[in-house]
């Protein structure tokens, strides 16, 4: 099931200057998209585990390449996802 | 009556690009090599239209309004707007509208039901390939979207017969053209999902062998069963498949394969002898 709010930013900050705007004022680009408070929180958390869960895998990925995470760490978050989540289903 | 005069199939990984200093130097002569022989195949065929089978990757269309596959019958599209293909030569890639409309009607015909478009994006996964093979010069593209990215995906039975609806879509069209087909993605790889970076190399080998047996059945189940197991982006190959189906499901031949972690994919050249069907 995907979020369509969280899937809707991600596809708007392929423009450049959406992209531009989001990395100077994230909060203010945020504040346009009615996110549920755990999916806003999440996104602010650089949450890659839950985000996963929401977006297609495409989208991800290219959310944290222009939201500025390193491809290294992004990696790592997301090799661990799959722990995340059978941790947090028990 | 136009005539179909090649089918190919290639990588699109955007690390061929963005990626390609720190290619191993073997690797980027393997991927160099392979493309110039994609080139010197596509070139040596004079089409005067290559349609081409690509996913879109978000560029064109989004989860509100996500076609299985669109057939772009415009005049013009536009070359690639993703930041990293600001080098690709073409900002915008001459259609061919009547093609393009006889292809959908004859897609209505054959009971498939395509979205359609007057004006595409054609994104890195139509013009890598384009460029790295130095295709020149460039035919009249008209590009058929295939869903490969969200699901639910086209079946892969239902790949196959869009390429064979798109081979008798090119021999029942009235005009002189020449008309080659190219379908780019995969092999495996896997993006944004928790398996990234993971190279299924025993599939890939063992997909190759199945086109190169011609057995379309096998095929057609192996990659039923198998593409649900595996990561994300092997799902590209039901281009391929829409490729093989337009060259009658005969005549693979493989240019090149290399599993290649630094682009995350396993790398893959394929052409049809379709001269020896």
């Amino acid at each position: 099931m995907r979020d369509y709010w969280v899937s809707k930013l991600f596809f708007d900050l392929q423009n450049p200057a959406a992209a531009n705007e989001y990395r100077a004022e994230p909060k203010k680009v945020l504040d346009r998209y009615p996110l549920k408070p755990e999916v806003r929180a999440a996104v602010e958390a650089n949450d890659v585990a839950y985000l996963s869960r929401l977006v297609n895998p495409y989208q991800l990925r290219f959310y944290f390449f222009v939201a500025g995470m390193s491809e290294e760490d992004f990696l790592r978050k997301i090799r661990g996802a799959d722990k995340e989540q059978e941790a947090a289903h028990g | 009556m136009a005539e179909l005069v090649g089918v190919y199939a290639a990588s699109h990984g955007p690390l061929i690009i963005r990626n390609w200093q720190n290619l191993k130097p073997a690797d980027r002569e393997s991927v160099s090599n392979a493309f110039s022989e994609l080139g010197r195949r596509v070139n040596a065929a004079r089409a005067d239209v290559l349609i081409v089978i690509s996913p879109d990757h978000w560029i064109n269309f989004f989860i509100n309004n996500l076609p299985s596959i669109c057939v772009g019958v415009g005049e013009v599209n536009e070359g690639p707007n993703e930041p990293w293909m600001k080098d690709f030569p073409h900002r915008e890639i001459p259609g061919h509208p009547r093609l393009a409309e006889h292809i959908l009607n004859t897609a209505l015909d054959h009971d498939f039901d395509p979205s359609v478009s007057h004006r595409l994006i054609l994104d890195h996964g139509f013009c890598i390939p384009l460029w790295k093979a130095g295709i020149d010069p460039l035919p009249a593209i008209v590009p058929v979207i295939l869903n490969d990215i969200e699901p639910p995906f086209p079946t892969v039975k239902r790949c196959y017969a869009w390429g064979k609806m798109l081979a008798a879509a090119i021999a029942s069209f009235p005009e002189n053209l020449r008309v080659a087909v190219m379908g780019t993605g995969g092999l495996s790889h896997s993006i944004g999902e928790p398996t990234m970076g993971r190279i299924e190399e025993d599939f890939d080998r063992d997909c190759l062998g199945l086109f190169e047996s011609g057995k379309e059945h096998r095929l057609i189940d192996f990659l039923t069963q198998r593409l649900p197991t595996i990561g994300n982006g092997a799902s590209e190959i039901r281009n391929w498949i829409a490729a093989h189906g337009a060259a009658g499901g005969a005549g693979f031949e493989l240019i090149n394969y290399k599993a290649i972690p630094e682009i995350y994919v396993g790398f893959g050249i394929a052409a049809w002898n379709i001269n020896g069907r």
